[in-house]
């Protein structure tokens, strides 16, 4: 990738407090368009964190974030949303007793008539359902089926088409194959690779798995206790330099050495 | 290696594809569709007399026109709280107080329409002792139908509204909320009742109302202005025939036509039952011969009975001007539309029809059997289909499937959860108000046990019909259904010979029980698993 090109959002100095607790000690991030970004690190990090900071969830307590060049600040989640963060979290926040479609427009139905009163246009919803999941990667043969009788990886899916739909630029992704089997696993990093060649949205990945961030990933960041410790494009880095730096800077051989000890 | 084919395979297309027949045996309302069936072949066949034999489940007391009307009644009662009920567990919460709320409403319209309604501040005044004085800002007398509700709909809105805000607020379970509102509103009610009908002498007051104006029949009657239609009908016979003189000749013959037909059926059927009777004391007679032997009285009597016995047919009574007179202060529309509109009749056209020209809705003397339905039946359906657009079609229906689907999803997507149930909390309000309305305008009358358990039933109407306790499931046609399971068992029970009437209750707790766990066995399959 190109340095001429401009990052869609740069993350600076940014601090997070809890109390007295500093969960985010000056962390700074850039991520650009077209682009995944992994953000690694292990439990307790601050992983978490810095999304929930960057989805409007908690109010950051000093540093900056600019978007496309201008600084924002949100307290909201929909403040977060309005400026094209879109964030996926693990559990999706899908209804899983609902049609797809219905979810997948959940709380900006399409409708004619006053208010919430309006009616819900279930056609128009169904087709755009249908097509924005097939620019990822999936065709649903029934957009009326529940959420809960799709597949783990489908689900991803539609709640990153859905993401992306409703206008994200900056799409966050929270260990999105934590909780799914092997074949599923790989869907969702195709969903990612499509995504990735849209070429317009900048994409964070946050993942505990070094090989699914090998696989797809194009530039690291790697957190520990609350700082960068390390980061670098996918070219720049060995299998060693991310397998320590993963563990919170430590040599294997170190590790090694504490579990025979 | 066959890997080309293997990646055709789409994800989706592990989805069974299903055909029609299974598609509807899958429907979360097909059991409780059953139920009911069963339920109405029981209480159609069962109530049949003894001894006659039809293949007509509407031969019996149990469909005949009277017996039409009046379960439909109890259903249709049932059935306006249980939607709100029910559609207030699809988001996810109870509502308790439901039954008292429908006490509460009940009372505060009869009160009101028996006293009017003041606004009054209270204050301590030293003057004269220690003691407490109202000061009205605000009073109205002679309150109307309209406005009685209105004003109590302003109650109960706002208390609904108190009791979701509370909830959502404070996290703390609805059961406990709303079963202090049960607690707080039939007490309230209670000590309403007591000091507003308190004795001048200090002596505690009764809890009911009783002495209301039958509001829906106030007619305006030609010449007398407004009144009872009993006391138009008990006017003196002049001024009856006065009113009638001023009746079109269309309308006159018309009620004269129809008047004779009424005194024809009755003559019709009063030769009957003197015919039957006869019929009934030969065969006595003949039981009596046959047990002393004496032969050839049995020979005389079957030969009689044989032959059929001819009573002279009774005459129709003549149809006078009086008769009609009050047939037409009958058909006069009521003054106070408010009132007939919960607590009146409706398709009279229809069961007129059924009399006058199907010749079914006919009791034994002849006479019409029922007028029509209770109004409250057409209250429940417009309610009903509110409901189901609202759930089905629109976005507050998506709203409050996910408020009680996946709440943190829906939050997360911007549904305003908060919202969605401090509404649906004041829609159970608004339906047990409607259903005291139905109440009070009917039968005239409140009082403090009104609506006492209804807030169980309703729940019980609702997960009946495929709502699950946890929310997020069921539709408004199963809650219909479960309400039609509840509401009839009873009477269907009570037909079954040679079985105690109370097993209607043993029924419905294994229905509620099985209905729990079938529905709970859906959510679990549509849920599937990661
Ligand atoms: N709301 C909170 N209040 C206080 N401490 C928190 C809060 N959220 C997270 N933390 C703390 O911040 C640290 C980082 O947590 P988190 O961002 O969830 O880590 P990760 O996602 O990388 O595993 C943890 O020590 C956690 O206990
Ligand atoms: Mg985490």
């Amino acid at each position: 990738m190109s340095d001429s090109k401009k990052p869609l959002i740069e993350i600076n100095n940014l601090v997070k407090k809890f109390g007295s607790f500093v969960a985010l000690n000056g962390v700074s991030l850039d991520v650009y368009p077209g682009e995944v970004h992994a953000l690694l690190g292990d439990n307790g990090a601050g992983k978490s964190t810095l999304i929930k900071v960057l989805a409007g969830v908690h109010p950051k307590t000093s540093g900056t974030i600019s978007i496309e060049g201008k600084e924002v600040d949100f307290s909201t989640p929909r403040q977060a949303t309005d400026v094209g963060i879109g964030t996926v979290y693990q559990d999706l926040a899908l209804n899983a007793l609902t049609s797809v479609s219905r979810n997948f427009f959940l709380g900006r139905e399409i409708k004619k008539g006053p208010g919430p009163f309006g009616v819900m246009k279930m056609k128009e919803m169904n087709e755009i359902t249908i097509a924005e999941m097939a620019k990822i990667g999936i065709n649903i043969s029934n957009p009326e089926q529940p959420v809960g009788t799709m597949s783990g990886g489908q689900r991803q899916t539609l709640a990153i088409a859905r993401a992306i739909y409703f206008g994200a630029k900056i799409l966050i992704l929270d260990e999105p194959t934590s909780a799914l089997g092997q074949k599923q696993q790989m869907e969702v990093l195709k969903t990612i690779k499509r995504v990735q060649r849209l070429g317009h949205i900048a994409i964070i990945l946050i993942t505990h798995n070094e090989i699914h961030a090998r696989l797809i990933a194009d530039r690291y960041t790697f957190l520990s206790l609350g700082e960068v410790i390390g980061k670098g494009m996918a070219e720049e880095l060995g299998g060693d330099d991310i397998k320590k730096l993963m563990a919170g800077g430590a040599e294997i051989g170190d590790l090694r050495d504490e579990l025979g000890a | 290696m066959n890997s080309e084919s293997q990646s055709q395979r789409q994800e989706s297309d592990r989805l069974e594809k299903k055909n029609w027949f299974t598609a509807i045996f899958a429907r979360p309302e097909i059991g409780p569709l059953g139920v009911m069936i069963l339920l109405f072949g029981l209480l159609g066949y069962f109530s049949i007399p003894e001894g006659e034999f039809s293949l007509n489940p509407f031969a019996g007391e149990g469909f005949n026109a009277l017996g039409i009307r009046n379960n439909f009644r109890v259903i249709a009662q049932l059935g306006i709280v249980a939607l709100g009920a029910g559609l207030l567990i699809i988001a996810g919460e109870f509502d308790l107080s439901v039954g008292s709320m429908i006490g509460f409403a009940g009372g505060c319209m009869a009160m009101i329409l028996k006293w009017g309604f003041a606004i009054v501040i209270p204050y301590i005044s030293f003057q004269g002792g220690f003691h407490f004085e109202g000061l009205k800002i605000f009073e109205i007398t002679d309150v109307s139908p309209l406005t009685a509700i209105l004003i109590t709909l302003c109650m109960t809105l706002s208390f609904g509204w108190f009791q979701g805000w509370v909830i959502v607020k404070s996290g703390i379970a609805s059961f406990i909320v709303t079963l202090g509102g049960l607690f707080f509103l039939r007490g309230l009610t209670e000590v309403c009742y007591r000091a507003f009908n308190r004795a001048p002498d200090q002596t505690a007051g009764s809890t009911t109302v009783t002495d209301l104006p039958d509001i829906k029949n106030i007619i305006n009657v030609p010449g007398h202005g407004e009144m009872e239609r009993d006391a138009a009908k008990a006017l003196p016979n002049e001024d009856l025939l006065e009113i009638l003189s001023n009746v079109p000749s269309q309308t006159v013959a018309k009620l004269t036509e129809q008047l004779t037909y009424i005194n024809e059926k009755v003559a019709l059927n009063k030769t009957a039952i003197q015919a039957k009777k006869m019929v009934e004391t030969l065969e006595k007679s003949l039981a009596g011969a046959k047990e002393s032997g004496n032969e050839s009285m049995v020979e005389i009597l079957t030969k009689k009975i044989e032959a059929g016995v001819e009573v002279p047919a009774v005459t129709a009574k003549a149809v006078t001007d009086l008769d009609i007179a009050k047939a037409y202060i009958d058909t006069i529309y009521t003054a106070r539309p408010v009132a007939n509109f919960f607590g009146g009749d409706i398709l009279e056209p229809v069961f007129d029809w059924l009399y006058f020209t199907a010749d079914w809705n006919v009791n034994m003397f002849g006479n019409q059997f029922a007028k029509g339905m209770y109004s409250c039946l057409m209250i429940w359906l417009i309610i009903a289909l509110a409901c189901y657009f609202v759930l089905s079609r629109t976005q507050a229906g998506n709203w409050i499937y996910s408020t009680g689907g996946n709440l943190n999803a829906a939050k997360a997507n911007g549904v305003p959860t908060n919202k969605v149930k401090i509404s649906l909390f004041m829609f159970t309000a608004f339906c047990a108000t409607m259903f005291a309305a139905c109440q009070v305008f009917e039968v005239n009358t409140a009082d403090t046990a009104k609506g006492n358990l209804k807030e169980l039933e309703a729940i019980a109407a609702a997960v009946i019909g495929g709502v699950v306790l946890t929310g997020g499931f069921g539709s408004i046609l199963g809650i219909i259904l479960g309400t039609i399971i509840f509401g009839i068992a009873k009477e269907a029970f009570f037909y079954i010979p040679g079985i105690d009437g109370s097993f209607y209750r043993v029924f419905l707790g294994a229905v509620l029980v099985s209905a729990a766990l079938t529905n709970e066995n859906i959510r679990k399959r549509i849920m599937g698993s990661i």
